[in-house]
Parts: structure tokens; C-alpha cells; sequence
């Protein structure tokens, strides 16, 4: 068996373990159905609200900031992102935190398996979470809100979503990989989401942002993801529209993989000369 | 490439590891202030050769550089200077080389996933060892066989026992089928029945071939264990041998305690003491003075002990001979206790 077959076995086999762990908290499945539902909502009915009941001329004047009268699909794949982005922040960095604190991580580097795999297997088992998110606001959608989206944009979406998972799963891992010289997740993840709330437009169109403040969102790949949902949902456009935004993700996904891979190394010796792979 | 058989399952040279204490802030670096920090040396130059099939002890007291130098040996440290072969390869050189053949159990119990069980447990570093999928199944079965949980391999880890996890974690290092096994203080935390089952463990291990290199401080498990015994103090090798030989290396055939009551320092008492043996240790607890004494004979020093207390206006309040221990032979090294 090939040094690569035998590693790209223990990812696997990673990533099944991170799910097993996942299977003893079952309450934390009801959390996964609820937050997706409540939150957006909330701010569809404020949308509502603030638009008089869905005012012809309120949404007009929406459509010409958003590209699309439809607010509540809107808002809904802003917190998709969202709630793809929080898992991806929080997880994989929490995990290899907690391996780190439990000792588990020595013993997962006294094994011959390429150490990225302890980088990269948490973000990747936390895929089916971000699946069922998706599917969860959908339904939520078609049912609370009775938009039935059609079915060729939302396999579209789902092309969108495909290329964009790359990216999206870099960040977790470059997240993950400072997490383990600088201990504390909370403030930093705080930070990191508020910043991404912010520019990448989850609730509002980002020409409500000050032209420096979209400047800063073009060079954060959700920033992408997120617009071209809407696009290809929401305003008719097809994936071909939107080639070049699909390249960047791509691109991104690269060069935050390669970030990633030598944040990690830097910080993997670093602790080797300190001795403080086990250490908190 | 392959290792002979031949060749010492761990030869270390020069082994040294310097750890920098306490920490220079942003700031002292950015006002390039000179850099306070302490350098100390764990491991101090350690020269250690580990035979094929032995089971190998390091003996010493917290602190000593026992895990250190084990951490070395398994890749998870880098040493500041030496050379360490492991069954023939050069741990610096070649480290993931060395991590397919070293079976390891460094942090025990806390290393594992207490919310899966210990078969999920052993699938998922099956696989990090790069265990053949045809032989996973056989291997991990055969791993726990060796530490007796076969029956429980489907209990989650959270519901077993702390010498169970140990065991688990024994199993654990067992999965690539190494030849050579390093276990860091295996019996620590256990209470005696599990810490006589894991050295039973051991003893397979060896009889099956395998070279077991182990840390401990506890002297007794030193000695019914291990073939050889390296005592360590200050990250310093400070004797190597057999634990018979180390044991002959004091030059007594019994050691007696005793508790003497006294008013003074002890001073006259202990010169009288000195006399008819050798004060290997005294130790002043509010008015009473244990003293380890080596001597040939006990059944002439007790009688002069008590003379001796007598003359100095002291009491003997208790008297124990005991048979020459490693803990003796650390003594008449150090001047101090393994455990204190
Ligand atoms: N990562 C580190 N950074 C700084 N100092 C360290 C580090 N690891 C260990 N030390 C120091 O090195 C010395 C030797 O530690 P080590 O853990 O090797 O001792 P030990 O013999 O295993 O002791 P014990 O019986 O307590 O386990 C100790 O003084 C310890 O404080
Ligand atoms: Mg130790």
C-alpha cells in the first residue's frame, strides 16, 4: 500500500471518528434544526416590517440595492453562509484544541500519518452538518415562507457551493492551525465571524458598505460564494455568468490551503523544540 | 535499510534537551532588551544503548528528564544535541520511519477518546499507524487480547476503569506490532492489583520478543521488572546496570531505619551512629530524626544504635530492618529520597 493510499485512509478514518464523537451528543442535531429556522426568520419578519408589509415601493428600492425583489431567499442564503462559516470557525479548531488539551494529539503525532491529516479531517466531518443547514433553510423557505425555488438554480447553488467548499474549508483549517499556538478559540472566532458578517453581506447587499469596507469583503471567498447564490437563485443568471467569481474561489481555496499548510508546519516544529505539543 | 538484528534497539549519544524557563514579553524583544530567560537543561548529556529483547528501566525521582528523554526518542521532542538511533534508524532523519516501528504510550489514559469505545478507539489509530485494511480487524484483536479487554472492546472508554484505560492505551501502542515498546510511567495512578496486572502485560511483551523500554520511579516495579536499570537524576545517567549489581554497589547486606526521639540537633547521636555503619540519610521532623543506616549486620548495629541513643540522651522509638533496595542505591547517589 502506497504512503498516500495509507494516509488518505487515515483521513477518512479521521473524519469518521469526529462524526462518531458527533453521534453521543444527539440533543446538538435539535440545535442544528432550530437555530437555521429562528434565526433568518426573525430578520425576514424585521424586513417585513420595516417595508410596510412588503410595500411595492420598499421592495423596488431593495431590488435596485439587492438585484432581486425576493428578501426572504435573500437573508436566508446570507445565514446559510453564515452558519456554514460559524461550524467551519468553531469546529475544527475546537476539536484539535480539545485534542491538543486531552493529550490525544501527542499520540495522534507518535503515528506515521501525515500530520495534516489532523488538520484537515475535523473541517471535513462537519460537511453533513452544513448539508443538513441547507437543506433545513430550503424546506423553511418553501414551507414558512411558500418560495419554491426552482430546480435549475438550485443545482446551480449547489455547483456554487461545490467549487466553494475548497475555500471554505481552508479558512477552518488556517482557523484551526493558529488556534494551536494561541490557545483561546472564543474572542478570536468572535472576531473572525463578526468581520465575515460584516463584509460578506449575510443580511444586507453590500453596496450598503462603505466602498473601502467592499474593497476588504473582495478579498474574502464567502464574499463570492454568498453573492453568487443570490445570482444564480434569485436573479436568472446562469453559472457561466458568474465563471469568473468561480475561478477566484478556486484560487483562494489554493492559496489559503497553502497558508494553512505552512502556518501549521511553522507551528508544529515551534513546538517540538518548545515541547509543547501537549500543553495549554 | 532494514534493521539487524544486530543492532541496539535505541542507541543514544550526547543526548541533550534545553528548555528556555519563563518568557520574553513583545515588548523586550521590540526594545531589544537583553533576553533574561532561564536556559535549563532537562536531559544533560545522556548516553543510553537499550539491547533487543530487554526490558529496560529509567529510575528517577520528578523531574529527572524521564519523559523528556522518552519524548525524544518518540519524535515528539527535538533534542538540542545528540544522536538518537531507534532499531537502527536516525530518529532526526528519518522520524515517520521511526514512528511505523515504535510502539509509544506517553500520556496514558487522557490520550484516548472516552466518547467512543475502545474498538472505535483502535480503528481510528489503526488507521493513523497505516495498519493494512485486510489485517485491521486481526490486529486490533490480538491487541487487545495481549491487555486482556477483549470482552469489553465495545464499552465506551468513559465507563472503564482507569487501570482499563491504561491498559487501553498499552493496546493502543501495540497496533503497529512494534518491536520495540516505550512505556512512560505505565503504572502511575494505578492501585497495586492494576499495576502488577500491567506488568504482567510487560513481561509478555518481552516474552514475545519485544524490547520494552520503561520509565518509573517507583523502585520496587524498577526491580521485579527490568533486566537493566538506568538511575537518572538532573538529567544525568547516574549508575547502569542490573538491579542485582546496582544493589551490591553498596557495600551493606542490610539496611536499618530508625526513628530516634531526641532534644537536640542529633549531631552526637549521629557521630556515635557512624561508628558501627554508614548514615546514608538522617532527616529532622520536629523532634524526631529518621535515619537510614547501611551496615553488614544489623543484629550488631541495633544493640550500639540503642547504646548510642542512650549516651546521647535520646530515644530509639522505632527500629525496622529492611533488604537493600534501588531506593537505597539512589540514596548513596544523590543523598536524597526518590520521592520527596
Ligand atoms: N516543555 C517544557 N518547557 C520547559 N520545561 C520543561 C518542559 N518539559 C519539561 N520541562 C522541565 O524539564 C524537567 C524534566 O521534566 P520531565 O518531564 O522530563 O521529568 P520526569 O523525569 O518525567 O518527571 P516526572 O517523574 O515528574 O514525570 C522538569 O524540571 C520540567 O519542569
Ligand atoms: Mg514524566
Amino acid at each position: 500500500m502506497s504512503l498516500l493510499a495509507a494516509d488518505a485512509r487515515a483521513f477518512v478514518a479521521a473524519a469518521r471518528k469526529e462524526l462518531r464523537m458527533w453521534r453521543r451528543y444527539p440533543l446538538f442535531i435539535l440545535g442544528l434544526l432550530f437555530w437555521p429556522i429562528v434565526l433568518p426568520a426573525t430578520w425576514v419578519l424585521m424586513g417585513q416590517a420595516y417595508s410596510g408589509g412588503g410595500d411595492a415601493r420598499a421592495l423596488a428600492a431593495f431590488a435596485e440595492r439587492a438585484g432581486t425583489t425576493e428578501f426572504a431567499g435573500f437573508v436566508f442564503v446570507g445565514y446559510a453562509m453564515y452558519m456554514w462559516l460559524s461550524n467551519l470557525l468553531w469546529g475544527p479548531g475546537t476539536a484539535l484544541r480539545q485534542e491538543q488539551i486531552r493529550g490525544s494529539l501527542e499520540a495522534v503525532f507518535l503515528t506515521p500519518t501525515s500530520r495534516l491529516v489532523a488538520l484537515f479531517a475535523p473541517p471535513i466531518s462537519h460537511l453533513p452538518f452544513s448539508l443538513l443547514n441547507f437543506v433545513t433553510m430550503g424546506l423553511t423557505l418553501w414551507l414558512v415562507f411558500g418560495i419554491v425555488l426552482p430546480l435549475g438554480p438550485v443545482l446551480e447553488a449547489m455547483v456554487v457551493i461545490a467549487i466553494g467548499i475548497p475555500s471554505m474549508y481552508a479558512i477552518g483549517s488556517l482557523f484551526a492551525a493558529s488556534v494551536l499556538r494561541f490557545g483561546e478559540t472564543g474572542p478570536i472566532v468572535q472576531l473572525v465571524r463578526g468581520t465575515f458578517v460584516l463584509a460578506c453581506g449575510i443580511t444586507f447587499p453590500l453596496v450598503m458598505l462603505p466602498g473601502w469596507a467592499q474593497a476588504g469583503a473582495a478579498l474574502l471567498p464567502p464574499t463570492y460564494i454568498v453573492a453568487d447564490i443570490r445570482t444564480v437563485l434569485f436573479r436568472g443568471v446562469g453559472l457561466g455568468g458568474i465563471a469568473i467569481d468561480l475561478v477566484l474561489l478556486l484560487a483562494f481555496a489554493g492559496l489559503i490551503t497553502l497558508l494553512a499548510v505552512w502556518v501549521f508546519r511553522i507551528l508544529e516544529t515551534s513546538a517540538r523544540r518548545r515541547g509543547t505539543l501537549g500543553s495549554y | 535499510m532494514t534493521a539487524t538484528a544486530a543492532e541496539p534497539a535505541v542507541d543514544a549519544r550526547g543526548l541533550v534537551k534545553v528548555f528556555e524557563r519563563g518568557r520574553r514579553t513583545f515588548w523586550q524583544r521590540l526594545r531589544g532588551e537583553p533576553d533574561r530567560r532561564e536556559r535549563f537543561h532537562a536531559v544533560d548529556g545522556i548516553d543510553l544503548r537499550v539491547e533487543r529483547g530487554e526490558i529496560f528501566g529509567l529510575l528517577g525521582p520528578n523531574g529527572a528528564g524521564k519523559t523528556t528523554t522518552m519524548k525524544m526518542l518518540a519524535t515528539l521532542l527535538i533534542p538540542t544535541s545528540g544522536t538518537i538511533s531507534v532499531l537502527g534508524i536516525d530518529v532526526l532523519a528519518r522520524p515517520r520511519d521511526v514512528r511505523a516501528r515504535l510502539g509509544a504510550m506517553l500520556s496514558g489514559e487522557r490520550s484516548l477518546y472516552w466518547k467512543l469505545t475502545a474498538r472505535e478507539n483502535l480503528e481510528y489509530f489503526a488507521a493513523l499507524y497505516h495498519v493494512p485494511p485486510r489485517q485491521t480487524r486481526a490486529r486490533i484483536d490480538d491487541a487487545l487480547t495481549s491487555v486482556k479487554l477483549l470482552d469489553r472492546a465495545d464499552d465506551y472508554v468513559e465507563r472503564y476503569s482507569t487501570g482499563m484505560r491504561q491498559r487501553l492505551a498499552l493496546a493502543r501502542a501495540l497496533l503497529p506490532d512494534p518491536p520495540l515498546v516505550i512505556l512512560d510511567e505505565p503504572t502511575v495512578g494505578l492501585d497495586p492489583q492494576a499495576a502488577r496486572d500491567l506488568r504482567a502485560r510487560v513481561r509478555e511483551l518481552r516474552s514475545q520478543g519485544r524490547t520494552v523500554l520503561l520509565t518509573t520511579h517507583y523502585m520496587e516495579e524498577a526491580d521485579q521488572l527490568c533486566d537493566r536499570v538506568a538511575i537518572i537524576d538532573h538529567g544525568r545517567i547516574v549508575a547502569l546496570d542490573t538491579p542485582g549489581a546496582l544493589k551490591r554497589t553498596i557495600r551493606a547486606e542490610e539496611v536499618v531505619r530508625l526513628e530516634i526521639g531526641l532534644a537536640d540537633d542529633g549531631a552526637a547521636v549521629l557521630e556515635r551512629l557512624g561508628r558501627s555503619a554508614t548514615v546514608a540519610r538522617s532527616e529532622r521532623h520536629n523532634g524526631t530524626l529518621a535515619v537510614t543506616a547501611h551496615c553488614a549486620s544489623a543484629r550488631d548495629f541495633v544493640p550500639a544504635a540503642f547504646d548510642a541513643a542512650r549516651s546521647a540522651g535520646a530515644t530509639i522509638q522505632h527500629v525496622e530492618v529492611v533488604p537493600v533496595t534501588l531506593e537505597d542505591v539512589f540514596i548513596s547517589l544523590t543523598g536524597r529520597a526518590l520521592r520527596e
